[in-house]
């Protein structure tokens, strides 16, 4: 599978984030700088995980770009219309499991397509699509109740497909998993990402699911949160797999582990001891 | 030699272990037979006296007496009706007041200062003042129903509405919701469950304001009638309006109980 951002470059990217800062108030009218002159760039159909030790804002980014938070300075923009509030075309899937317990797994895949007013014949249809897409066909008139964590994780993403955004964001959907279930997920968002043509942009603090799922990587510093380095996996020479031993075996992946996990140390050290 | 049955037998007393259904039945069951038995008992055997206590079944033969030969069914009736239409009207208004407030912040801060004041004034105290704006008709015996019970329920209400987490309001603005959607379709039907509950516990509260405005303040109803038969000495027409009050409760609370298994099946479901 190639790697789409090569082909599009020249277009300037989908999402531009332009040295964009987030201060938050304390109770005792001092601030909290959580995010500090952050600019990158993600290109239509690509994989971009922020990444970074714990406190770098790495959320608060992303909730910009949700439009769930509003930017201390600078702007954000999606295909060059800035983002001054929440969007059907922005939509997030949280680690916290969100399924409405009220409805059944295809209430909540239809949920998106309802509130935006899609006649009920198109709106079956596509969240058939997308149910068979997170493999849930034989769940589709369950309750949540019943469904077990990735399978909540796979309804939420596809009630956020379902409803045709043109960015997937996602807070560590994957960080209330197992450890088995979540490479599965992973897997899974790889074969989605090629097969719907989503553009995700991703928060994980979990080095091995950055490097596997990422076309790029935006590791922050923490205390403000700043861009330390962008990381383009080179070693997977702009390819995608859906089997992810595959990409721990190529030359490379130790190299680059390690070195994210050398920057999460110096990056994150002071705050950890 | 140990029989092979011995060593599956558990102990009556499980420390926090669930007990069956069965189980919970029957001793349920178990302590409220234990209570007639001994009360029937010390009156059978002369230990009390019995125009002040007198012994069930005396009382149950006074009941159906009542019910098939002196209208105490009228009784029953009118006190039903106070209670549901009072009950109504409260939560007409504390639900979506309610809802309001746990939804937006801004309704809460304007609302919520007078709202829980009200809480700490006891509506019983009410009584005289009620009665000479509305006289002795129905109306000052429904305004004591709902100032009673109104104030607790639209803050539980509230609470309720409040604890609807926070994931799936964002959830509902990234799928594209505005403010209206997103209290309609997703803050109602997720506080709903337990605004059903709390409409459940509150519904309690109002028969216990029912009988005191009807000891008070009325000459028919339940409490009325427990009044009159005061007078007379009717010790067992007394314990048998209690029992109906008991009974009355307890089959709402049942039906609420039913209401709420019927319209949110999905509680009842778990992994299979």
């Amino acid at each position: 599978m190639a790697h789409p951002s090569a082909t599009t470059a020249e277009a300037g990217p989908k999402l531009r984030i332009d040295r964009v800062s987030k201060r938050f108030p304390l109770p005792d009218d001092k601030e909290i700088e959580a995010i500090r002159d952050v600019s990158f760039g993600v290109e239509e159909n690509e994989i971009c995980v922020i990444l970074g030790p714990s406190g770098c804002g790495k959320s608060t980014v992303l909730r910009m770009v949700a439009g769930l938070e509003t930017p201390t300075a600078g702007v954000l923009s999606l295909d060059d219309h800035e983002i001054t509030g929440t969007d059907r075309e922005r939509g997030m899937v949280f680690q916290a499991y969100t399924s409405f317990d009220w409805l059944s797994v295809r209430g909540n895949v239809e949920y998106g397509m309802r509130i935006n007013g899609v006649p009920v014949a198109e709106r079956r249809a596509r969240a058939q699509k997308y149910i068979d897409l997170v493999q849930l066909s034989k769940f589709s008139e369950v309750y949540p109740s019943q469904l077990s964590g990735g399978m909540k994780q796979r309804v939420a993403i596809a009630r956020t497909l379902a409803n045709d955004p043109a960015l997937l964001l996602m807070d560590e959907p994957f960080g209330a998993l197992d450890a088995e279930t979540r490479w599965h997920m992973q897997e899974l968002l790889v074969d989605i990402a090629e097969n719907a043509n989503t553009t995700v942009v991703m928060v994980t603090h979990d080095i091995e699911e950055a490097i596997y799922l990422a076309d790029k990587i935006v590791f922050l510093s923490s205390h403000p949160g700043r861009v330390h380095e962008i990381i383009v996996p080179d070693f997977k020479k702009g390819q995608r797999f859906t089997n992810k031993e595959e990409v721990i075996a190529m030359d490379g992946y130790g190299a680059l582990e390690r070195q994210i996990m050398r920057m999460m140390r110096e990056q994150g050290a002071s705050e950890v001891l | 030699m140990i029989e092979p049955d011995r060593a599956h037998r558990q102990p009556w007393l499980q420390l926090r272990k669930p007990v069956s259904r069965k189980q919970g039945f029957l001793s349920a069951i178990f302590i409220w037979a234990l209570f007639f038995a001994v009360w029937e008992g010390v009156s059978l055997a002369g230990l009390v006296n019995d125009l002040l206590v007198p012994a069930p079944h005396a009382i149950v033969a006074t009941l159906i007496d009542m019910l098939i030969n002196r209208d105490f069914v009228s009784d029953i009736l009118i006190s039903v009706w106070r209670v549901v239409l009072s009950f109504g009207i409260a939560c007409a208004i504390a639900v979506p007041l309610g809802i309001a407030m746990g939804a937006f912040p801004a309704i809460e801060a304007v609302a919520n200062p007078f709202v829980s004041a009200w809480r700490y004034l006891p509506a019983p105290s009410f009584i005289p003042i009620l009665l000479m704006w509305f006289g002795t008709g129905e109306t000052p015996k429904l305004v004591l129903l709902i100032i009673g019970v109104i104030f607790f329920l639209i803050t539980l209400i509230m609470d309720h509405t409040k604890q609807v987490r926070s994931e799936l309001v964002e959830t509902g603005l990234t799928l594209g919701g505005n403010r209206w959607t997103i209290v309609r379709t997703i803050i109602l039907p997720a506080a709903m469950p337990n605004v059903l509950i709390a409409m459940r516990q509150m519904l309690a509260v109002t028969w216990t304001y029912l009988v005191i405005a009807e000891i008070v303040a009325s000459t028919t109803g339940i409490g009325a009638m427990m009044m009159r038969a005061r007078r007379f000495l009717h010790t067992d027409e007394i314990m048998a309006g209690i029992i109906v009050i008991g009974a009355l409760g307890l089959t709402f609370d049942i039906l609420f109980r039913k209401l709420h298994r019927w319209l949110y099946p999905y509680l009842y479901s778990r992994e299979s």
